[in-house]
């Protein structure tokens, strides 16, 4: 059940990753080549992505949640037992990143309601930015932890 | 917007609203020896989701609407680099 809680956890996780990467490469102020993979990539309706972003990061975060009992009975002592102070580490910051992000997902949705107001531009790059740096942690985090010492062994 | 600061000072300060134990499947308000590790992370969160609530109660819409809109991004971002320095500090060095 854990384990299929945790699969869940990170197909969720992978939605959420590519939806906030393809945003903020749509917002992001550069240029470029209209033929490029890369602006294929940026070529989409930024808006659009707003309301499932809030709706994956909330059920990722949620999932999430209901395994950090089993992280921090089966994995944290398991890390610290092997002195693994940076991978302890890294996931003390992701629970505190995904909290960061809970909190700002309000605003975030706020300021990507359509009509989208221009003068707000600015602050919508900027909010959707710190989403993605926040959930890029905290997928690769969760990734390499669960490498090197994952619920089920 | 001030959520991620209140959450910052309830981990910082110990302010959990409960603790979970996974052990023994528990809550509670107080910290409890014996039953294994408490997880103090749903209560750091439930503080300040009521703290942030509470201020958005009190505080006028008017006032609200005349703050800088890039508040909002820029407080989160001070908050997430506080962590970081925080929490580095206490793992990576």
């Amino acid at each position: 059940m854990i384990v299929a809680l945790l699969i869940l956890h990170g197909l969720l996780a992978v939605a959420l990753l590519g939806a906030l990467t393809h945003q903020a490469f749509a917002v992001a102020s550069v240029r470029s080549d209209k033929r490029s993979f890369f602006a294929r990539f940026r070529t989409v309706n930024a808006a659009a992505y707003a309301t499932p972003i809030v709706l994956l990061f909330t059920v990722t975060a949620l999932a999430g949640g209901l395994l950090y009992p089993d992280y921090r009975v089966a994995v944290r002592p398991a890390l610290e037992d092997l002195q693994l102070r940076a991978a302890n580490g890294a996931f003390e910051i992701k629970e505190h990143l995904v909290a960061v992000g809970l909190g700002v997902l309000p605003a975030y949705w706020l300021f990507w309601r359509t009509p989208l107001a221009p003068e707000h531009s600015p602050t919508r790059r900027n909010l959707t930015w710190l989403l993605a740096f926040l959930v890029w942690w905290s997928f690769l985090t969760g990734h390499v932890l669960n490498n090197i010492k994952g619920l089920a062994q | 917007m001030v959520f991620g600061a209140l959450y910052t000072i309830c981990f910082y300060v110990d302010i959990s609203l409960f603790r979970y134990y996974p052990e023994v499947g528990q809550f509670h308000l107080q910290m409890t020896p014996d039953i294994g590790p408490p997880i103090l992370w749903y209560g750091w969160l439930a503080v300040a989701a009521l703290g942030s609530a509470a201020i958005a109660l009190l505080v006028p819409s008017k006032l609200a609407d005349r703050l800088w809109s890039g508040w909002v991004w820029v407080l989160p971002v001070v908050v997430v680099m506080v962590i970081l320095v925080y929490e580095a500090r206490l793992w990576f060095v």
